[in-house]
């Protein structure tokens, strides 16, 4: 999954303007991302791809980067 | 795609000033896409916005962010300008009590209070029994009456409570069965008790989660939960917003009136032309059952003040056959107020229809299996809803229909009741008036009665609705609510009567209303007289005030005086009372004329009308 195509899911959950370059943006400097948006994202990559992701894990996320990677090493599993 | 229209003007900031575009652009949207247009529709100030504002207080005892996309999206789709203020998490005791919460910075229309289970179990210790359940809901129960008792005596705008569904992972730690009955059964009488806060109170609406799940469900996502505190997946929530959108619309009058039906393959299977009136599909089989619960439902919510109507490309003629003479059909042509089948365009038959029912055009609704036929009507007429069915699914039909609210509101008069039959006996009545030789002869024929009474407690709330919704014949245009008009009727001076009428084709019901008091020298005033425009100019009126003028002097009083307050509407009973006899004799100011009727010599009996007489005087 490019990026791109990551980020365009992750407004469409949110409904925040992003791009690319925020995928390395901490979560602490996105403004008006919670972890509701979190789990929303998660969720959504999950029945997109028709993946499963170990969410409990995630939640020590940092930034969109470290989610985006994990849904390219499930997809690629 | 209408979504990316949303995102599209979002990205450049221009949703603002293109909110117009917005109810078209939601109309298609799944539930998703409505979420996904919430959430941009969100970051809207509806400062910025002109139209209609609706704001909502939404508070909770869970985490609520995921209801502001959908609600803002529901209350945007019926066209409002939406204004979704979030409580804080599980601040909903302190915030219902405390009219000065930072959640009412802006008093709401609406403050929505979600309640959920977890917050009666997490309360509990560890082990707890179905016991100490029962317990904890009968405190939690006081605590929401106290709420609600508190809201009311701060708040003008409505307030939504919603039943919450008993999840099955609490219910199944229980292991005995009879214990988890006794749970069931205090969870229920909880939930009553929520329920009948709807009854007892006025503008008290609990929306009941149960039905909601069962189509929308599952109840919760239990990594949302666990997580974030959320306790209802979007799906559920999805479904509440849809349903906190049509309260909306019930409490600013913008309910829908009338189901236009399409016919083939929406009201029945089949094409009429083709298989003929008594080949389509309908009653017997899987496939007719399935038609005939649509059929049914419409009549269902005919029953309670919506209007059915046809819309239909097709051979009048057949149409009417088929409605006569298939004996599989629940419905019948009685069951219309409008019938239109021809080969024009559905936009324009639509418009026909609002005309010939005297209704705005934003009145109905509209189903139909053709996607052509609805694209032309969403494309020309976008405050029509149109409800989509598949043709080759009828078994879904049932459900499309009802998977909007349109009809919701707040409470069914008598006189929503009997809607249809009005409409339907005023068609006869035109078409018996046009065969008619003269206008003498169709009075004559017509067999009008009138009958003046004292409304009782039933009829006090159709007495304050015509002094409400009168504007035509309104003699001063004084208009009452239920508490004024019961004032009138307790006062010894003063006297309301309700003015009945009926003929040959039917009842008309509560039609007028007449509001008389007695001056000091003995002499009595119409403070008001009023009747519908479906009852003039056969000699109502007519009739009503020479009963009062009889009366007048039946009791010795020296004169009946009256009087005419100009409106805007009213213009054409300027000189109702000058042309029955009565003297002017003043001009207040204003445009206002006074009148009085020395009662020496009363009108003759009015030709055509019989009178029914008054039981009080």
């Amino acid at each position: 999954m490019t990026e791109t195509d990551f980020v365009e899911l992750v407004e469409a959950e949110t409904g925040l303007p992003l791009d690319t370059a925020d995928l390395a943006t901490g979560f602490d400097d996105l403004p008006g991302w919670d972890s509701v948006h979190l789990l929303k994202v998660l969720s959504a990559l999950e029945a997109e791809h028709g993946i499963t992701l170990r969410i409990a894990q995630l939640l020590d996320a940092k930034s969109l980067g470290d989610l985006h990677a994990a849904a390219c090493a499930a997809v690629a599993a | 795609m209408s979504l990316d229209r949303v995102k599209e003007l979002s990205r450049a900031g221009k949703l603002a000033e293109n909110y117009g575009e917005v109810p078209s652009l939601l109309a298609g949207l799944d539930e998703t896409g409505l979420r996904r247009a919430g959430m941009l529709l969100a970051r809207v100030d509806a400062a910025d916005v002109d139209g209609a504002r609706f704001t909502v207080a939404v508070a909770g005892s869970s985490a609520l962010q995921p209801l502001e996309a959908p609600l803002t999206a529901q209350l945007a789709r019926h066209g409002f300008v939406p204004d979704v203020r979030l409580g804080g998490y599980k601040q909903y005791g302190m915030e219902l009590r405390d009219p000065g919460s930072p959640l009412f910075d802006v008093e709401p229309d609406l403050t929505v209070c979600v309640l959920d289970a977890d917050e009666v179990f997490k309360h509990l210790d560890t082990p707890w029994t179905a016991a100490d359940v029962r317990d904890a809901l009968t405190e939690h129960a006081e605590h929401i009456e106290a709420l609600v008792t508190a809201h009311r005596a701060d708040h003008a705008g409505a307030l939504v409570l919603t039943t919450l569904p008993l999840p099955r992972h609490w219910a199944a730690q229980l292991v005995d069965l009879r214990s988890r009955a006794e749970l069931g059964i205090a969870w229920r009488e909880f939930e009553a008790r929520l329920l009948r806060l709807a009854v007892e109170h006025t503008g008290v609406f609990v929306v009941d989660m149960e039905p909601l799940v069962g189509v929308a469900g599952p109840l919760l996502d239990p990594r949302l939960a666990a997580y974030t505190g959320v306790q209802f997946a979007d799906g559920v929530l999805a479904a509440l917003a849809r349903e906190v959108g049509h309260i909306a619309r019930a409490l600013r009058g913008k309910t829908s009136k009338v189901l236009v039906l399409d016919l083939d393959n929406t009201t029945w299977g089949g094409v009429l032309v083709e298989e003929g009136p008594l080949g389509i599909t309908t009653g017997e089989g899987p496939v007719g059952e399935a038609f005939t619960a649509v059929q049914k439902a419409a009549k269902q919510l005919a029953s309670q003040g919506p209007l059915l109507a046809v819309c239909s490309k097709n051979d009048e003629d057949k149409v009417r056959i088929a409605f006569r003479d298939n004996p599989d059909l629940t419905l019948r042509e009685d069951d219309l107020v409008a019938l239109v089948a021809n080969w024009g365009a559905k936009p324009d038959n639509l418009r026909q229809i609002a005309e010939q029912l005297n209704l705005g055009i934003d009145s109905l609704v509209f189903i139909d299996d053709s996607p052509s036929e609805r694209g032309l009507v969403a494309a020309n007429l976008p405050q029509v809803p149109v409800i989509a069915v598949d043709a080759d699914e009828p078994a879904l039909h049932l459900h499309r229909l009802l998977a909007d609210g349109w009809f919701t509101t707040q409470r069914v008069t008598d006189e929503d009741r009997v809607r249809g039959e009005r409409y339907r006996t005023e068609r006869k009545r035109m078409e018996f008036r046009e065969r008619a030789d003269s206008l003498g002869d169709y009075l004559a024929q017509l067999g009008t009665t009138v009958e003046l009474f004292v409304p009782g407690e039933a009829e006090v709330g159709r007495i304050a609705q015509i002094t409400q919704r009168t504007n035509q014949f309104n003699l001063t245009t004084i208009r009452l609510d239920v508490a004024a008009v019961t004032a009138a009727l307790s006062d010894p001076d003063r006297a309301v009567y309700g003015v009945r009428c009926a003929d040959k084709f039917g009842d008309h019901g509560i039609v007028g209303a007449v509001f008389t008091s007695t001056e000091a020298d003995g002499a009595r005033r119409v403070d008001n007289f009023l009747l519908s425009c479906r009852v003039l100019a056969r000699g109502v009126e007519d009739a009503v005030l020479r009963t009062l003028l009889a009366q007048a002097k039946a009791a010795g009083a020296p004169a009946l005086h009256a009087a005419h307050r100009p409106t805007a509407k009213n213009g054409a009973v300027a000189d109702f009372y000058a042309k029955s006899g009565f003297s002017a004799v003043g001009e207040p100011g204003g445009g206002s004329r006074e009148f009085t009727h020395d009662l020496a010599e009363l009108p003759p009996p009015v030709q055509h009308v019989e009178l029914k007489t008054l039981t009080t005087v």
